[in-house]
């Protein structure tokens, strides 16, 4: 059987309707009255006509609801797997007796129609952590039960840079396969086995003769063009930024580039990649209760702070500098992945205007520049050559 | 069960080690987790009071004392002050162990010296009866321990008794002017008292435990006495929540505080970057 399917537009719609029909959850871009989502905090800014403004990745009601027509949801599609805050046992006291109850960590299968590369990418990147020696079940659960369908990036703007952090428009990293916008529908090309079940479960919407050379190509162009639209934001040399910032810690370009920043931990919040987390009981009543991972930020001050009153990270740049640090040499030295897939959330939700696309050009700059302690041998060609 | 849940245990002694240091011992309720769980010396765990949360100390026991585990801790945050309230025969959660340990094994036939300030003292009372309960195994052990004044003493029945042993060398001291008038023992921070000991660095290791500055003061005596970086163990804390390398926040550069410590030679310590 041919690994490339059509579907046509009225199909996509009709698998979803399918999928919801089957008691599946199915997760997709929905246009969002802005004035609900989670950053009705900007509510004052809010026209009050209630009109569909924003995107964002929902648990469809209907199949009409699926929106494909915008750009990137407001929040990445890490919330599906490490939720904003989740039970991690429950407990119940009488006396000096305390039962722990277990929570579920298998969970119904569902389907993410046109997800974002880089929010499929980011799963992929966080798996390790998730499973470095002791393994997250509940973080597994999730990526087990789900089965992603990314969408080629229609619509790329200047905070987009996943090229330069070895990711991709058109990428299938993390997901179970791709649609990729064609005249009438998309070209569907499974990537795993969960995405060739999903198109063989749903045999009726895809047709199996996608021709090399209309559709196919047809698909191939727009891939490249979506590609080659992002690569023209930034391009970087990711092993170098790596090693800069290993060996440069005390660097006063890493000072320099967090002066703007306030801590107010928005990037962490919107990056599909920052997964830090805080642990927390919340009593329910008398003698019980729940333990909660809750996401966390390690640009709050607290993130850090001992019990003594001591603060390893006591100041902002030096908080922000562990961000860059974590993301770019850290992430990547311990797992071989950057922990960014270049999304540009940070970038656009940041108040004080930080912009990782500048901060990166400038390490990356800062990087290709022989320095004092640059090793000798390694600039002789290029000095030879010119 | 996921990673995160905790095992349950029963408090089934209490020792008050100073005004504000209490001391747990904990039983596991579980018998298949009481008689299975192992340990070794330096590793911790998470503790946890429901409806509190949880807290991070070292294992204080000796994995040579089987069937409890003992933590100690000062009431200074909202989980130890609500652990501090617990009784014997309350339920306190657990998880680990975890981390990496004091390399004992590789020291058999060596000299052995112990330096520690304050609280410090509950790592490497893990490792001291770690090391005098196969006593044989090793070479001359010295134990030099100081706190602010005599009340600020931990394990002081311990103290008594590895002073009282023949196969022990124990300096005990406490800073100038927390003497009392019927102190014997040294009076001085412990970095000087360190120095005096003067405990031959050949064949030897030291494991250094305390406040930072302690550990920061104490290391170039150490090297002084010709300690080399890779013969001087610490071991370091940061906040942690989740203890398994997952939460994000004991890093210190590119090191892991929970997984790939927490102990460390000094050689290791110098090579982190400066954020602890």
């Amino acid at each position: 059987m041919s690994d490339r399917y059509f579907i046509s537009d009225a199909d996509l719609r009709g698998l979803a309707a399918d999928l919801l029909g089957a008691g599946t959850e199915v997760i997709a871009p929905v246009a969002t009255d802005i004035c609900q989502s989670p950053s009705a905090i900007a509510a004052s800014a809010c026209s009050l006509d209630h009109s569909l403004v924003d995107i964002d990745y929902r648990a469809l009601g209907t199949a009409d609801q699926l929106d494909l027509s915008r750009g990137l949801p407001q929040l990445s599609l890490k919330g599906y797997f490490l939720p904003e805050h989740e039970a991690l046992c429950r407990w119940k006291q009488k006396g000096t007796t305390t039962e722990v109850i277990e929570v579920p960590t298998e969970f119904a299968p569902r389907v993410v129609l046109a997800a974002k590369a880089c929010d499929a990418a980011a799963l992929e990147v966080v798996d390790k952590v998730m499973n470095w020696d002791y393994e997250d079940e509940l973080w597994n659960g999730r990526r087990a039960a789900t089965t992603i369908v990314n969408l080629t990036c229609p619509m790329i703007d200047d905070s987009c840079f996943c090229t330069a952090v070895g990711a991709a428009p058109d990428d299938v990293k993390g997901a179970d396969g791709l649609l990729t916008p064609v005249a009438g529908g998309y070209v569907y090309e499974p990537a795993t086995d969960k995405g060739r079940a999903l198109a063989e479960a749903n045999k009726a919407r895809f047709s199996g003769d996608v021709e090399a050379d209309t559709l196919g190509r047809e698909a191939d162009d727009e891939r490249a063009a979506a590609r080659e639209r992002v690569a023209a934001n930034l391009e970087i040399d990711a092993a170098s930024v790596r090693d800069w910032i290993d060996t440069h810690f005390e660097d006063p370009l890493l000072s320099q580039l967090a002066i703007r920043c306030n801590g107010c931990g928005a990037c962490t919040s919107v990056c599909p990649t920052c997964h830090c987390f805080d642990i927390v009981d919340e009593q329910e009543g008398v003698g019980r209760g729940t333990r909660r991972r809750c996401w966390d930020t390690c640009q709050a001050p607290t993130f850090t702070l001992h019990a003594s009153g001591h603060n390893p990270r006591d100041d902002q740049h030096v908080r922000y500098r562990q961000r860059i640090n974590h993301k770019f040499a850290i992430y990547p030295l311990k797992f071989g992945e950057v922990l960014c897939t270049g999304c540009g959330r940070c970038t656009r939700v940041c108040h004080a205007g930080q912009d990782l696309v500048e901060i990166l050009e400038a390490i990356d700059i800062a990087a290709r520049r022989p320095g004092d302690d640059a090793d000798p041998a390694a600039d002789e060609p290029a000095e030879a050559a010119s | 069960m996921n990673i995160y849940q905790p095992l349950l245990t029963t408090v089934t002694e209490v020792v008050d080690e100073t005004a504000d240091t209490r001391t747990l011992r904990l039983e596991f309720q579980d018998e298949a987790v009481r008689e299975e769980f192992a340990f070794k010396a330096g590793q911790f765990g998470e503790y946890s009071v429901f409806g509190a949360g949880e807290s991070t100390f070292c294992i204080a026991s000796s994995p040579t004392r089987e069937g409890y585990i003992e933590c100690s801790f000062k009431a200074i945050g909202k989980v130890t002050t609500e652990l501090r309230e617990v009784n014997v025969g309350d339920t306190v959660g657990f998880r680990g162990p975890y981390g990496n340990w004091f390399p004992v094994d590789d020291w058999k036939g060596k000299d052995v010296v112990f330096v520690a300030g304050g609280i410090g003292l509950a790592p490497v009372r893990c490792v001291i009866w770690n090391v005098l309960d196969r006593r044989d195994e090793f070479g001359d052990v010295t134990i030099v321990y100081g706190a602010r004044s005599v009340d600020d003493l931990v394990y002081k029945r311990e103290l008594e008794e590895w002073g009282s042993r023949a196969d022990v060398k124990m300096v005990t001291t406490v800073d100038p002017g927390g003497d009392t008038p019927d102190w014997t023992g040294e009076v001085g921070y412990v970095t000087p008292v360190v120095e005096k000991t003067a405990p031959k660095a050949d064949n030897a290791v030291a494991v250094v435990c305390g406040p930072p500055i302690v550990v920061k003061l104490t290391l170039p005596v150490l090297e002084k006495l010709g300690f080399s970086d890779d013969a001087v163990f610490t071991t370091l804390e940061n906040r942690m929540k989740c203890g398994l390398g997952k939460c994000g926040r004991c890093n210190i550069g590119p090191v892991y505080v929970c997984k790939d410590g927490p102990v460390f030679t000094a050689a290791q310590m110098k090579a982190l970057p400066a954020e602890f």
